[in-house]
């Protein structure tokens, strides 16, 4: 696979997914209406959800900056992210809240750099990943029960995997770090 | 001055070392770090063997191990937390011989091999009662992920299991 030179701010790859998270997981999950309780993990499963959600359109934008080959492995990490964000609702349900919903690719693409070639997608690919490994990790300390851990735990092999892949499509290595921490 | 992630997650470990006494409420703990560290033992062992013989490409063999010699170094560190009861009494075990025989052959089993510990991570991180410990646990066990995906890069299979 050939190199790729990145050209573009990271601070803009963060932002739009970042912002989506925040902005999206508020409101749904008062835990003062009666449920979930407090301290469910229902709030940050909600944010984690509402994160999922923009990860999706981030790899659909992502996908239509890639040629054939990547684009092929974009689209699947894309249905994993699908999937991250059905597992996880699931859990916010199990716990009687109601998880957000996903909006529109419209209402996600202006918060997104602009992707103008090959590079400039895996760079916030790569940011993105990282950003997910680091939400799922931390999560980890703060789900209190069993099967959210396991959840989060088999989800953030998925992500660092994903990570893998597009430092493999960005003409680097899949393996570099003993510890892979992401990035917040 | 910068701080890699190596320094992080050490640092995070040896805190929990540190801070941290042996509890019997802890003791179901340390099996569960014991069987960690038995993996990556194991996954240390199977590297060099396979760098000695002729069955990995050197510069990844030489990487992939650098990384286990590390985790086992952070399991360690995780196991003094939690109050280990004494040395490991047993030699890991390495690949068996006919996992050397061939490039792809240890490939194989070195990726089978990484699945098996990457699942005992995510149960062991579902139910350890160590909460300090979680994070840096976890950033072994999404190492080992990648190490999945360079594995299978190696044996030209689809670089991401298709369960989705």
């Amino acid at each position: 696979m050939r190199p790729v030179q990145a050209r573009f701010t990271r601070r803009g790859a963060l932002g739009g997914a970042a912002a989506l998270a925040l902005a999206s997981c508020g409101g749904r999950d008062d835990p003062s209406s009666g449920r979930p309780q407090a301290g469910s993990g229902a709030g940050l499963l909600n944010s984690i959800v509402a994160l999922e959600h923009a990860s999706v359109a981030a790899w659909a934008a992502i996908a239509v900056a890639l040629p054939e080959g990547p684009r092929v492995q974009a689209e699947v990490i894309g249905r994993r992210e699908v999937h991250h964000a059905k597992r996880v609702a699931m859990l916010v349900r199990e716990l009687g809240g109601t998880p957000p919903e996903s909006r529109p690719q419209s209402e996600y693409q202006p918060m997104f750099p602009r992707l103008r070639d090959e590079a400039a997608a895996l760079h916030f690919a790569r940011d993105l990943e990282e950003r997910l490994v680091r939400a799922y990790l931390d999560a980890l300390r703060s789900l209190p029960d069993t099967e959210q851990r396991r959840v989060a735990a088999e989800i953030a092999v998925e992500e660092a995997q994903d990570l893998a892949v597009v430092a493999l499509l960005s003409g680097g290595s899949a393996s570099t770090q003993a510890f892979v921490t992401g990035v917040s | 001055m910068s701080v890699t992630r190596r320094e992080v997650v050490v640092g995070a470990l040896a805190a929990g070392a540190l801070g941290a006494g042996p509890t019997p409420a802890r003791a179901s703990g340390n099996d569960q770090l014991e069987l960690l560290l038995a993996f990556e033992h194991r996954l240390e062992a199977a590297y060099r063997a396979a760098l000695a013989g002729d069955a990995v490409d050197l510069a990844l063999g030489r990487s992939l191990l650098a990384q286990e010699r590390e985790h086992v170094r952070g399991v360690e560190l995780a196991l003094r937390s939690v109050g280990r009861r004494g040395p490991r009494s047993s030699a890991p075990r390495g690949a068996p011989r006919e996992a050397l025989s061939g490039r792809r052959d240890f490939a194989r089993f070195a990726l089978a091999l990484e699945t098996e510990t990457v699942a005992a991570y995510t149960q062991v991180l579902a139910t350890l009662d160590a909460p300090d410990l979680l994070q840096p646990l976890g950033s072994i066990m999404t190492a080992g992920a990648q190490h999945q995906v360079a594995l299978r890069r190696l044996l030209g299979e689809p670089l991401l299991a298709r369960k989705h």
